[in-house]
């Protein structure tokens, strides 16, 4: 099994710098999924990988070689691109085995990867028509298919299901799932859906602006974002960010409206010294409905309810500022004016407001 | 009511009157070079133009291809039409492959210079080519290749490039460059792309250059006149020639029916291949 290593690579398009400084490790039969905004350089990194993108400086290993100024083809890898880029003059067989053709693998050899293949991915009805027959999810299956033939020990995944609906990109999520944990290939995944990011991989690299700014497992990335840029894009729900006050102590405490909270359990990174402002992220299944005069709550006015089935996220005013808490639909229903909030604290976490980064 | 429909009416016919003109206009010189060709001499002398012929014959045309002369021999155009074919199809594949070779490069590969290759490619697209048919002389002359076949074949394919690259170019820019990344992961290199994926989804272009170039190539006189030399003028050039050459009575016959000969293989061609051309012109980006 092969792993990656990309060690301080930097690129620029212009005065662009799109990659900056970019280190990054993917272990053997890893699946890291690089995370983040449109334009923030996933593609870029991705190919430079792949070696269809030639980095200004740093290097690339994979599976312990350098190949930094290695051609694609000679660096083990297969890749699946956004737009399928099926080769649209040859039938699904030929798209299949046209890379094994072009290396001279034996015939019998190529059938037998391209019946392989195709069982696994279920497209052996297919095998005789163009791609301009087939349907988006079944050219997406294809696309995965050229890549599986190959036998890598490395692939490339550029947002493979952006063109897919929601119920096909769903489906085809669980199988790309599948066929990791069958093959037990290290697997990198471009993405900015984050939760095709949370579901997918052991580890995440969330990326900005051409810097990977966190690297970590979903849960971590999710529980202790490093900064609040990560904060605020991991989570199907964006999280509450409040300015509040924080005053050091034993416990610290923070000050939100008329509510005083102990941080008797943070994990602060340096011990916080001196009254100050804080960006408080507080997720909205982390507040609760508190029945009235409890110690540790906060009273706020409610705004409007969002029922979205399974739960109601339910919109309040609190010291001028807006959050959200994730309810249970039968407690939110006929919510109206003021009612008293609770927090996890255990869950919460604290930013700098002038650098973003965590306490 | 009534008087609405009757203007449309009169709008109608008007229109009508006009396209009718329109038609004649543009048709009657050809039906009388068409009619003439079928006369004999004494028809050709004795009547009007527009007179159709008494006596069809197609003695005109048989001398014509086999025994008009031009100049000093007496051939007919025979043996400048296989001149003009030996020239047009090896300038055709040359430039249309050539041309279709550099359009993909030019979009598909980092090319070192391509924008000042591109800029210089569209001028040489709108140089007036008789400023440069000096120095190509000299330097043809210099080479030792002036007055051959592959000589005349060069001038061609040298200034079919420009154009051939830039419609090849501009119709590649369309085809996803993912195309070609995924084929070199896959380990296809430089000619081997070209050749299994560019060049299999460039049929329709393929065919619309072919046609241009033939067309232009096959009409060609004045590169013909200067470069080819004597033993392989091409069909336009012996068509003047013979139009020119008067012994006696000028055989209007004779001169039209060679002039609707020469004509006729472009004419053929947009006649049956007018099917790819529209579809060729029409296509747009490849979608995978
Ligand atoms: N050939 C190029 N020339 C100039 N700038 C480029 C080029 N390719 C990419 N860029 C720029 O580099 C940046 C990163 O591009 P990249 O394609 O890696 O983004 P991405 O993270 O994949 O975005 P998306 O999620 O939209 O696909 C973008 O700002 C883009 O405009
Ligand atoms: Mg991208």
């Amino acid at each position: 099994m092969t792993g990656v290593r990309v060690i301080g690579v930097s690129k620029s398009h212009g005065l662009l710098r799109v990659l900056q400084d970019i280190d990054l490790a993917v272990e053997p039969g890893e699946f890291t999924v690089l995370l983040g905004p449109s334009g923030c350089g996933k593609t870029t990194l991705l190919n430079t990988i792949a070696g269809l993108d030639i980095p200004d400086s740093g290097s690339v290993f994979i599976g312990g070689r350098d190949v930094t100024n290695v051609d694609p083809s000679g660096r083990g890898i297969a890749m699946v691109f956004q737009s399928y880029a099926l080769y649209p003059t040859m039938s699904v067989r030929r798209n299949l085995s046209f890379g094994l053709r072009v290396r001279s693998v034996q015939r019998d050899e190529v059938e037998r990867r391209v019946a392989w293949a195709s069982q696994m991915l279920q497209i052996g009805e297919l095998l005789d028509r163009k791609p301009n027959q087939l349907s988006g999810g079944q050219r997406q299956r294809v696309a995965i298919g050229r890549a599986l033939v190959q036998k890598a020990g490395v692939f490339l995944f550029d947002e493979p299901l952006s063109n897919l609906d929601a119920k096909l990109r769903m489906e085809t999520r669980v199988e790309i799932k599948r066929l990791h944990q069958e093959l037990g290939a290290t697997m990198l995944y471009v993405t900015h859906d984050q939760i095709e990011a949370m579901t997918l991989a052991t580890r995440i690299a969330v990326m900005h602006k051409g810097r990977v700014i966190q690297y970590a497992p979903p849960d971590e990335l999710y529980e202790r974002p490093r900064t609040m840029f990560v904060a605020g894009f991991v989570g199907s729900l964006a999280t509450n960010m409040m300015t509040t006050r924080l005053s050091p102590g034993d416990p610290p405490m923070i000050t939100l409206g008329t509510g005083r909270f102990p941080l008797d359990r943070y994990d602060f990174t340096s011990a916080p010294a001196g009254d100050r402002d804080v960006v408080l992220s507080v997720r909205p299944e982390n507040v609760s409905l508190a029945t009235s005069g409890q110690a540790g709550t906060v009273e706020a006015d409610t705004l409007f309810t969002e029922p979205m089935g399974a739960d109601t996220l339910a919109w309040f005013t609190l010291a001028g500022q807006r959050i959200s808490a994730r309810l249970d639909p039968h407690a939110a229903r006929g919510l109206t004016g003021r009612v008293r909030l609770a927090f996890d604290l255990d869950k919460v976490s604290l930013f700098d407001p002038a650098s973003g980064d965590r306490l | 009511m009534a008087a609405a429909t009757n203007q449309a009416r009169i709008g109608r016919i008007g229109l009508y009157a006009f396209l009718v003109t329109t038609c004649l206009f543009f048709s009657i010189p050809l039906l009388v070079v068409i009619s003439t060709s079928f006369k004999p001499l004494s028809e050709v002398r004795d009547f009007s133009v527009f007179q159709l012929p008494a006596q069809m014959t197609a003695a005109a045309w048989g001398k014509a291809w086999q025994s008009a002369c031009t100049g000093t021999e007496c051939a007919g155009l025979h043996i400048a039409f296989w001149n003009s074919v030996r020239i047009v199809i090896p300038s055709v594949i040359i430039s249309v492959l050539v041309g279709s070779l550099n359009g993909y490069a030019l979009s598909h590969w980092r090319v070192r210079g391509a924008d000042t290759l591109m800029l210089a490619l569209i001028l040489g697209a709108f140089i007036p080519y008789q400023v440069i048919i000096f120095p190509l002389v000299k330097i043809f002359s210099t080479v030792g290749i002036f007055g051959s076949v592959a000589c005349i074949i060069a001038v061609h394919v040298l200034f079919g490039l420009p154009v051939m690259t830039l419609l090849f170019r501009n119709f590649y820019v369309g085809i996803p460059n993912e195309l070609v990344k995924a084929a070199r992961v896959d380990g296809a290199g430089f000619w081997r792309i070209f050749l299994f994926i560019i060049l299999p989804l460039s049929v329709n272009m393929l065919i619309v250059a072919a046609i241009l170039q033939t067309t232009g190539i096959w009409n060609d006189y004045l590169f013909g006149l200067i470069f080819a030399g004597h033993n392989n003028t091409p069909m336009t050039v012996e068509l003047m020639e013979l139009a020119t050459t008067s012994t006696g009575v000028v055989e209007y016959n004779v001169s039209t029916a060679a002039a609707l000969l020469t004509a006729l293989p472009p004419l053929l061609l947009y006649f049956f291949s007018g099917r790819y051309f529209v579809r060729g012109i029409t296509a747009g980006a490849v979608k995978g």
